[in-house]
């Protein structure tokens, strides 16, 4: 089997135009390896790479191809990995021959870009840094973008908090964030936005200093000693590592952060963290000139670890909604299973403003349609959601209501709303916010907003039993198109409601599903009108049908 | 449902004289700043009078204003003074006469006055109309005024020193109609205008409808029930609006073309909400309700009928049918 692949192989190379075997192929365990000699216009000689081909080609290893050509003396390239592994990415073919060419083309088509013409990607390519486990355990740190100038050889101390302990891959791994930055003198200079649950953590200190100019090698690669990190520092920022571990000298063989930072593109500031074991700093004391300076130990290696730039772009940079919605401060009115999925689309999707009304408290059997948690327990439901939603976004700014505010909101307004000076009390209150979307099924909370004239947009939201329609009123006639629709015009079941208890209480049925396709429809509808033009978001209903396969209907108003 | 019975229903319930107090207010309001603005200009403004729904006889009591056309003379802020001059110095004036109990707001074309909830809870808004005539004595022949544009108001610009326009005109466009025909156009007018108080911060001027209501029926042949006349102003609207070569003169102004106070995506948003009230009202009927709501405040006691099942002479409750 493995011989027929490897007769396969030669026999397809031989026939690409440009390409020589200069050592056969031959079976090394599992792996077939050989080496080319690879000829394109433009070059004056041929590249020699050593090909591996490992026992799932021509299938890909999840995203990587499991053939790899090697050139160490390539390193300096663009797109050469540490090991001197060529990164091409290549189309699916099931057939090995038709692979093979697409993979050789593609390493043609690496070396006319990158080798000859020498070309540099519009978008950064950060550093490319080993990702290494340190005292068994990889450490990962996430960092914002904060409003403040380093200086080059700036330094001092960070605060971070760790926010989990996990597994990376197969082994253990912990995350925090940094909170702060402080200066050599532990006076503040510029904290780190993140949430509120994310800035109430136990911090720990690290430390930082700001390089302006990544610490690399061949272009790309982080370097490897502290003698390749040693041009880099000054002797101010070596004493001050020396009367750190001095400092914490009780604490040894614990470990801190350095966070080493630089420009990239775009003025943009990137961090890179070293490990660094207290008692086991990678530097001594040098007599020189009847002095004594710090020195750095330059062969000792030095233990990258993992940074991720977490600011709102690039957290949100895989999608989001449109700017118009995310930048909105928005209140949520009900957080049932229409509103609680609502919430945590908006905040998945980059909203950062939002307030949460309920007065309920969230119990098991509201879970299996709606975004609660088992582990949490009884709780109630705006504290539980937002604890909830704060875990998903750390940009997520909210007032916890809780239940005083929210059953206070619902008695104030039902209680007062004739009384125009209270009126205007919450008029004002309920104007701090962009968007106000109502997805408590009140009626009669719906009828005393529908009175108010706010300067937002409120979207009410609700569905009928079996999630059969979904009713989004937006405009003046928000009360009146409700009733209407529900009273009036739509065709749903209402005697089978769900009564598990026999009160006067029923619920609707509908699972999670039923309802997210519906929800997740409406607000793809709404982003759509906004990014348009907000002024055309309508009334509407989605309807929905079972009879030929399932169809949602849309029926704007 | 009874289509037609609904509509008139629609009408009834919104007739301007349903609300007399309220009108009353409105009258003596309009009376003392028509007043006041005499007492300040004196001999540099003619005439005082009112335009608008009120004088065209399209009101409707959910939303109206008394609008107070004040047309000054040529020379009124001096022989070079600018339009733009004219609209600060009344804006000013009211301003300083009316800031502790109304709210003075500078508007597309006028000022508006909103005066502050009496103890009633009633806010009085009174849109001053300011414009000057073209010429020295002019207006007396003509009645032809410029009006300032304060800001942008579709295709229009900001601060255009003028658009001209005969008031007086746009009253009549109205009135001259053949009595059968404007009492339909009047009642579709007050349709439009209820339709477009549903509406969510709508850019259409009332008009705008009124005028393209005016055209429709001057280039279709409309007839039938309430209904039929406004399904087909509606499918009027639905297919004209967006066309290129669509105007609305401004019967003050032919020059005026009403269309451009209208953007495209105005238009075509306009365009789409006629098609769908159409769609909507023509898969069920009961939609009209939505589009077309009566008042409910002047809404007669409706039958006994109301939605309660019976069970042995016990009544039912009706379950609660929508959910979050």
């Amino acid at each position: 089997m493995l011989q027929e692949r490897l007769i396969e192989v030669e026999e397809t190379i031989r026939k690409i135009t440009g390409v020589q075997i200069t050592k056969s192929f031959e079976k090394n365990d599992v792996v077939i390896k050989g080496t080319i000699a690879v000829l394109v216009v433009g070059l004056s000689k041929e590249l020699e790479f050593e090909v591996l081909i490992y026992p799932q080609y021509p299938f890909k290893s999840h995203e990587a191809e499991t053939i790899k050509f090697f050139n160490e003396e390539l390193l300096e390239y663009n797109h050469v990995m540490g090991d001197g592994s060529i990164c091409i990415h290549t189309a699916h073919s099931p057939v090995l021959s038709q692979k093979l060419e697409y993979d050789i083309g593609s390493l043609k088509a690496w070396i006319k870009k990158y080798y000859i013409d020498r070309d540099i990607d519009m978008h950064y390519e950060h550093i490319i840094v080993p990702q290494k486990p340190f005292k068994n355990s990889h450490f990962a740190y996430f960092f914002n973008e904060v409003a403040y100038q380093f200086k080059k050889n700036q330094y001092g101390f960070v605060d971070y908090s760790q926010i989990s302990n996990g597994i990376f891959y197969t082994e253990k791994i912990t995350s925090s964030v940094i909170q702060n930055f402080k200066d050599k003198d532990g006076q503040p200079l510029v904290d780190v936005k993140w949430n509120v649950k994310l800035k109430a953590m136990a911090q720990s200190i690290g430390l930082f200093i700001f390089l302006e100019d990544a610490p690399m090698k061949n272009k790309r690669f982080a370097v490897g000693k502290w003698g390749e990190l040693n041009p880099f520092l000054n002797q101010e920022f070596l004493s001050f590592l020396h009367s750190v571990e001095k400092k914490y000298d009780k604490n040894k063989n614990r470990y801190l952060p350095l966070f080493v930072g630089y420009k990239i593109a775009g003025n943009e500031i990137h961090w890179q963290a070293i490990m660094l074991e207290i008692s086991q700093f990678p530097i001594y004391g040098l007599k020189e000139s009847q002095k004594f300076i710090t020195a750095i130990n330059d062969e000792i290696k030095i233990d990258w670890a993992i940074t991720k730039n977490c600011s709102y772009k690039y957290f949100f940079g895989r999608g989001k909604l449109h700017e118009s919605i995310t930048s909105s401060k928005i209140l949520i009115i009900g957080v049932g299973a229409i509103g609680s999925i609502t919430a945590k689309t908006l905040v998945r999707s980059g909203c950062t403003k939002i307030d949460l009304i309920d007065f309920d408290v969230k119990e098991p059997e509201n879970i299996c349609r709606s975004e609660y948690s088992f582990i949490t327990g009884i709780n109630d439901k705006t504290i539980d959601l937002l604890n909830d939603l704060f875990s998903v976004s750390p940009f997520l700014e909210s007032n916890i209501n809780g239940y005083d505010f929210s059953e206070g909101f619902n008695f104030y307004l039902k209680a007062f709303c004739k009384d125009e000076t209270r009126k205007m009390e919450i008029e004002n209150y309920l104007n701090q916010y962009d968007l106000i979307i109502d997805c408590s099924a009140d009626n009669d909370l719906l009828f005393i907003l529908s009175q108010f004239n706010l300067s937002g947009r409120m979207i009410n939201l609700s569905i009928s039993n079996h999630a059969k329609q979904l009713v989004c009123a937006v405009e003046k006639n928000r009360y009146d198109f409700v009733m209407n629709q529900y009273q009036n015009v739509l065709n749903f079941e209402v005697e089978d409601l769900y009564n598990p208890t026999g009160c006067w209480s029923p619920t609707f049925k509908a699972s999670y599903n039923d309802i997210n396709v519906l929800v997740q429809y409406a607000v793809k509808l709404i982003n759509l009108k906004y990014f348009l033009h907000k002024g055309l978001l309508k009334n509407f209903v989605l309807e929905t049908d079972t009879e030929d396969n399932f169809n949602i209907k849309l029926k704007e108003f | 449902m009874d289509k037609n019975l609904h509509l008139e229903s629609v009408i009834k319930t919104h007739q301007i004289t349903k609300e007399e107090s309220l009108l009353i207010k409105h009258k003596d309001k309009n009376k003392e700043v028509k007043e006041a603005l005499e007492g300040k200009y004196k001999e540099n403004i003619y005439f005082l009078f009112n335009s608008g729904s009120y004088a065209k006889n399209t009101a409707i009591n959910t939303k109206f204003d008394f609008d107070l056309v004040a047309p000054f003379k040529r020379n009124a802020f001096g022989s070079n003074g600018t339009l733009k001059e004219m609209y600060g110095d009344i804006y000013n004036f009211l301003y300083e006469k009316y800031k502790d109990v109304a709210e003075v707001k500078k508007q597309k074309v006028s000022i508006g006055l909103e005066f502050h909830a009496d103890s009633d809870g009633d806010k009085i808004k009174i849109d001053v109309v300011a414009g000057r005539e073209l010429n020295q004595d002019q207006y007396k022949k003509d009645e032809n005024l410029n009006l300032y544009v304060y800001y942008k108001y579709g295709n229009i610009e900001a601060g255009s020193e003028r658009i001209k326009t005969n008031v007086k005109a746009q009253i009549s466009n109205i009135k001259d109609k053949a009595t059968n025909e404007k009492d339909s156009i009047r009642k579709i007018i007050r349709l439009l205008k209820v339709w477009k108080i549903t509406k969510y911060d709508y850019p259409t001027k009332s008009f705008f409808l009124e005028l393209i209501i005016l055209k429709a029926f001057d280039n279709k042949d409309i007839t039938g029930s309430l209904w039929d006349k406004l399904k087909a102003v509606l499918e009027y609207i639905k297919d004209n609006v967006t066309k290129e070569t669509f105007t609305l003169k401004d019967p003050g102004n032919s020059y005026n073309d009403l269309a451009d106070t209208l953007t495209d995506t105005e238009k075509q948003n306009l365009s789409n909400d006629m098609k769908n009230m159409l769609d909507r009202i023509e898969e069920n009927e009961e939609n009209i309700r939505t589009y077309f709501p009566e008042n409910t405040k002047f809404k007669e006691e409706e039958n006994k009928n109301n939605r309660y099942q019976t069970n042995g002479g016990m009544p039912v409750p009706p379950p609660k049918i929508n959910f979050g």
